[in-house]
């Protein structure tokens, strides 16, 4: 069996699983641990006390509390990864056995946070090396102990980025003369240029 | 199979029937040695408390830290574990207790115990992204598609809590080349000779 959710491929054995464990709490509570799953996942921190308290009812244990958050946090973060409209996750919710209204409170939250997922993904997304802050600073070179008037200006640029294999952040000063500056700043313009093309 | 304990071993627990009632006390603090280390302010209370010197103390909890890590090592049935323990010559409730003591933690004694080998680095996560490269400095129009991969991965002998992470980029022919080497491997594991192997694995 193939779902648009899953990637056009099988759902996990432990998502069958864990969806008849979703099935046992009222769709209320469902709805309020949809709003606490998604806060986790759209980066506030999430509060296991509600989660606790939600699930209090239905005498979950804590493998079962673990499983439920787990199995939603799939269920959207898959949902939004490939990009699936409300009303075939809601029928492809139903065909692995959630009830109705579970569905619909659970696709109705989705519908409402379906942008701000697709965005918070976008920016987790892998990137290396991205580039936080610029500075510069024009100095004017009067004389050195090589040459006695010099008379030339010269640029300095502290680059910070995120190091591509720590992730931590990098300094980088360079400093360039004028020509080698001007030829810099016509290289990055024309490729400027092309990445506003594809915009 | 029986344990067999050292002489100064049994010497240091035959610290135990002095404390009858607090064994069970020293049993929790034998539990959290494993879990965190020693704690020498707490073999001075309960020293002061007995009025014993504190290498009494210290001996006793580590003896029987040492019979709880060689039980649960070995994972020696409660008829064996009573009859080690018989050879000290204690109570029958000082026995009861102690097997109760072993019955309860060894489990998590043999997690604990698990986690100490160094290991090999292993897979922790992969994050993947897919490009186009429209560009260069050089040259212009251009079409190469490339994958670049975070490989992250946890341990290397420092324990399972270091995170380590290698950055990779591949063109799509190897990548191919890479999903049909793992399958092959996956696919070795199905095979009769790996079976037969499994199978005589208890």
């Amino acid at each position: 069996m193939r779902f648009r959710f899953c990637g056009d491929l099988d759902c996990p054995d432990w998502v069958l699983a864990e969806i008849s464990t979703l099935a046992k709490i009222s769709s209320v509570k469902m709805k309020l641990l949809c709003a606490q799953v998604l806060k986790d996942l759209l980066g506030d921190d999430i509060d296991y006390d509600k989660v606790t308290k939600l699930t209090a009812d239905a005498k979950f244990e804590s493998g079962d509390i673990k499983a439920s958050v787990a199995v939603l946090s799939f269920i959207f973060s898959s949902a939004a990864k490939h990009d699936v409209d409300s009303e075939s996750l809601s029928s492809e919710l139903q065909q692995l056995g959630l009830p109705k209204e579970h569905t619909t409170g659970l696709c109705k939250s989705y519908e409402d946070k379906h942008s701000a997922l697709q965005g918070k993904l976008r920016e987790t997304s892998l990137r290396l090396g991205r580039l936080e802050a610029v500075s510069w600073r024009i100095d004017y070179t009067l004389s050195s102990s090589e040459l006695k008037e010099v008379n030339e200006p010269l640029i300095q640029l502290k680059l910070q980025a995120q190091g591509a294999e720590s992730g931590s952040t990098e300094t980088t000063v360079v400093s360039v003369s004028a020509n080698k500056f001007r030829v810099l700043l016509a290289e990055l313009k024309q490729a400027q240029a092309r990445m506003n093309a594809l915009q | 199979m029986l344990l067999v304990l050292s002489e100064e071993h049994k010497e240091h627990l035959a610290f135990l029937p002095q404390v009858d009632a607090a064994v069970g006390e020293f049993g929790r603090i034998a539990l959290e040695f494993l879990r965190r280390g020693t704690n020498p302010k707490i073999y001075e209370g309960a020293a002061r408390k007995l009025c014993v010197p504190v290498e009494m103390v210290q001996h006793g909890v580590e003896g029987l830290m040492f019979l709880m890590t060689e039980s649960s090592k070995h994972m020696i049935s409660e008829v064996d574990f009573l009859d080690s323990v018989l050879v000290l010559g204690f109570g029958e409730e000082l026995n009861q207790t102690l097997l109760q003591l072993y019955l309860q933690h060894h489990s998590q004694i043999r997690s604990i115990l698990s986690q100490l080998p160094s290991n090999l680095p292993a897979y922790h996560n992969l994050e993947w992204r897919l490009d186009v490269q429209l560009a260069s400095r050089a040259v212009r129009q251009q079409v190469v598609p490339m994958l670049t991969l975070r490989l992250l991965l946890t341990g290397g002998g420092n324990g399972g809590n270091d995170r380590s992470g290698r950055v990779l980029q591949t063109d799509p022919s190897t990548l191919l080349h890479l999903i049909s080497t793992l399958e092959a491997a996956l696919a070795a594991m199905k095979t009769s000779h790996a079976r037969r192997i499994f199978r005589n694995i208890k």
